[in-house]
């Protein structure tokens, strides 16, 4: 008992500092599933009164160049209303279908608390299960893809963003339609890297890379970026450093785009797999 | 020491603030990413029991966690500084030992003295920091870059602070 006590004497520093950083990695692993990010979001709600506070200061000093973007974007929807005769693309659908002609739906949100210097960055945005955000919604700004929401709370959502070594996306090349797949690399916030497109394929600087539909969380054709410089890489595929179109350091105001259809696609897809 | 928790309080709130306010939103080439809140743990006073150091990092590093959303990295890289702490005084304690109840602080130990004694203890936490984040060992070099590059921006503001600290 005495060398018990004793040991736990000479040892104690060593004990606590075992057991405090066994919490700290504790809360570390439960954070890499991100799927489970109940804590993330527990932790967000906490702190989620002061950052909107900076960030209610941040939108105000931005205010000029937001008002810009709306309008353009306000110009870009009448002119999509103007052009939208709708045009029936399947003659037949069955009756009781109510959503037949609608995919997507779009719902905006505001981003308070955002990071692009980690190699795992999360972004925060203002609505949340109240507002019907789900986990696997696609987050786009200004018509550029931005991320998915991993993690709702009740009024807030946490997005994995584009900017996150574990984010993956399928994207095609516009012009020929060769698809790869995109991820980020961890470097530099402006690049990603496309993989997987085939070095017989012809690629020039400044082609539009977008999104295909395959994965049923991004609608396709939204934008990704331009081509910036691409190399061969091992013997068959092409590294591509794409010049991302979203400026994420000015993240502000995005769009949620929820697949309606996404579970009947899944289920579909699950039975020859 | 009612007075001295004050000012440790204090010291804490203003760098905290600085921290998350400030120094969290500097991105810079992903890069540098200062951290400058381990400063608290380096100006605590050289006698503190170490249950109570480790403690405290416990408490910073949680703090800052909840601010940057990234619940585990800061705090077990704090810890790390605080364990560290105590033998890196040790290494560095100048030939006629510490002044009983003095903080370490370069206005009492001199400039070479704190630079040596805050570079040690910022790249231990800088390096624990940055490999947790990137939890991978693919890239190794490049994170190394990060943390080097860090370390030398976390150390310059450090010392400013500490400049003004002694100015005053």
């Amino acid at each position: 008992m005495r060398n018990l006590l004793n040991f736990l004497a000479r040892y104690n520093n060593l004990i606590i500092f075992l057991f405090l950083e066994g919490i700290a990695f504790y809360l570390l692993s439960t954070r890499n599933n991100y799927h489970n990010s109940r804590l993330v979001n527990g932790v967000r709600g906490m702190t989620s009164g002061i950052e909107k506070r900076i960030n209610n200061t941040k939108s105000y000093l931005s205010l000029h160049e937001i008002n810009e973007k709306l309008a353009a974007e306000n110009i870009a929807l009448k002119n999509s209303i103007a052009k939208l005769v709708r045009r029936e693309s399947s003659l037949f659908f069955s009756v009781d279908d109510s959503v037949h002609r609608q995919q997507y739906l779009h719902s905006s949100a505001e981003v308070i608390e955002n990071s692009i210097n980690r190699q795992k960055n999360f972004f925060t945005i203002n609505k949340g299960e109240s507002q019907d955000i789900k986990v696997g919604m696609a987050v786009i700004s200004a018509n550029c893809v931005a991320g998915v929401i991993v993690g709702c709370s009740k009024n807030y959502s946490v997005a994995m963003s584009l900017l996150n070594l574990d984010f993956k996306l399928s994207a095609r090349i516009k012009s020929n339609g060769y698809f790869g797949s995109l991820n980020w690399d961890g470097r530099d916030y402006r690049y990603a890297i496309l993989s997987e497109i085939p070095q017989h394929v012809l690629v020039n600087v400044g082609d539009t890379i977008e999104t295909t539909g395959y994965s049923a969380i991004f609608p396709e054709g939204e934008l990704v970026g331009t081509v910036s410089d691409y190399e061969k890489f091992g013997g068959d595929f092409y590294k591509i450093t794409i010049l991302l179109s979203t400026d994420f350091k000015k993240l502000h105001f995005v769009d949620v785009i929820g697949n309606m259809k996404k579970t009947e696609q899944q289920q579909l897809e699950k039975l020859f797999q | 020491m009612i007075n001295s928790i004050l000012r440790f309080g204090l010291i804490f709130i203003l760098l905290l603030l600085l921290q998350v306010l400030l120094f969290n939103n500097i991105q810079f080439s992903g890069y540098v990413n200062p951290y400058v809140y381990i400063m608290f743990i380096l100006l605590l006073p050289i006698e503190i029991p170490s249950w109570l150091l480790l403690l405290l990092s416990f408490a910073t590093g949680l703090i800052v966690d909840f601010f940057s959303g990234s619940p585990g990295m800061h705090t077990s890289a704090t810890v790390l500084a605080g364990f560290v702490r105590p033998y890196v005084l040790r290494i560095v304690s100048p030939r006629d030992g510490y002044e009983s109840g003095s903080d370490p602080s370069m206005m009492i130990y001199g400039f070479r003295w704190f630079l040596t004694y805050s570079l040690l203890i910022v790249l231990f936490h800088h390096t624990t920091l940055f490999y947790l984040e990137v939890f991978r060992l693919a890239d190794f070099f490049r994170t190394m870059l990060r943390v080097l590059l860090s370390t030398l921006f976390s150390m310059t503001f450090i010392l400013l602070i500490e400049f003004y600290r002694r100015g005053k």
